[in-house]
């Protein structure tokens, strides 16, 4: 491989690099930003998808020309393929539990259709608890 | 006495051991085996690849017998094409979306959500989990619970206030199904995908006439 292509391969890998760190850095002010628990699950799980799948993208992209015995490509999509099929999981449960502890604001729902039918499926329970508050 | 009962119970054990051997779902080993092989580097050629290979199996294997799982029926059904064209559409979908919520993190103001019901339009656990798992992973939206005797996943959409909003965000995900269902769905799911399902007849009609005027 030539000196030039290797250097352009750096600079995408830079890029990839430190576009992924941006996603992230942004995921981390949503956090902050946002006022109560199911926005904020938004920025916690997602621009951090993509900004992991986009350093994992950088760092391989790094690898061709430097082969090393840590990691390898093989890793790396491992990495990814974990990461996209145990986070929706976990936000998931997360979402779930804080919807039905009530840890969510009403005034920021514009529409939930989820909380009538929790409402009508405790009616047919005869009203027992109150769970979608 | 004990030279009788013996060979008894060794043959039960027999029996149990080959009906959990039976259980064991080739193309999921398969898929072990390949996670394996990964972790290991077994594809850079080596003089152990081949050993390699053929211990990954037999973990893999090992860990059916153990843990045995129900399979997934129907299986899924490999659309190469379609498959690759789900694959792009996940992406792009992942990259404008991820843009749009980082737009909604820095404008200033309340941001309004809304959790959506979405009735999906094929009865099988695998299109839904698919679903389920890719809209979560599409920044924007979020499944806050599943109905599945009636196949419904409720969605959180972030920044979506009016109706227009909550009927894009319901037409985004229907379009993520019928990704899926053409790329890995089996013949029925796709039938019922254009037969829209008995109850979306209703709501269908409606987008179109939306989408036509």
């Amino acid at each position: 491989m030539s000196e030039q292509f290797v250097t352009v391969l750096d600079w995408v890998a830079v890029l990839c690099i430190l576009a992924g760190a941006a996603l992230s850095l942004v995921a981390g002010v949503g956090l902050v930003r946002f006022p109560d628990l199911l926005s904020r699950m938004h920025t916690a799980a997602k621009p951090q998808v993509l900004g992991l799948l986009l350093v994992l993208v950088g760092i391989g992209i790094r690898l061709v020309p430097v082969e090393t015995n840590v990691f390898n490509v093989g890793t790396l999509i491992l990495v990814a393929l974990f990461q996209v099929v145990t986070i929706p999981v976990a936000g998931h449960i997360t979402a779930r539990v804080g919807y039905r502890t009530g840890r969510i604001d009403e005034s920021l729902m514009a529409r939930d259709e989820l909380a009538a039918r929790l409402a009508s499926d405790d009616e047919i329970a005869g009203g027992g608890g109150d769970m979608s508050r | 006495m004990t030279k009788t009962t013996n060979p008894r119970k060794r043959s039960l054990g027999l029996i149990s051991l080959r009906r959990r051997l039976g259980k064991v779902q080739i193309p999921v080993a398969l898929g072990m085996t390949l996670v394996w092989m990964l972790l290991f580097k077994g594809f850079q050629p080596r003089p152990e690849s081949l050993g390699l290979l053929v211990l990954g199996f037999l973990v893999s294997v090992l860990i059916m017998v153990l843990f045995p799982m129900p399979p997934i029926t129907p299986g899924p059904r490999f659309h190469p094409v379609n498959l690759v064209r789900l694959f792009l559409h996940v992406l792009v979908e992942m990259v404008l979306a991820s843009f749009q919520v980082t737009v909604l993190t820095f404008r200033p103001g309340r941001v309004h959500s809304s959790v959506v019901a979405v009735r999906m339009r094929t009865d099988s656990d695998l299109m839904m989990v698919c679903t389920a798992i890719a809209a979560s992973v599409i920044p924007g939206t979020l499944i806050v619970e599943v109905n599945r005797p009636e196949r419904i996943l409720y969605v959180h959409m972030l920044g979506v206030g009016d109706d227009e909003a909550v009927e894009k965000g319901r037409r985004d995900v229907w379009k993520l199904e019928r990704r899926f269902v053409m790329a890995l769905g089996t013949q029925e799911d796709i039938a019922a995908l254009r037969a829209g399902g008995p109850e979306e007849l209703e709501e269908q009609k409606r987008h179109e006439g939306k989408e036509g005027s």
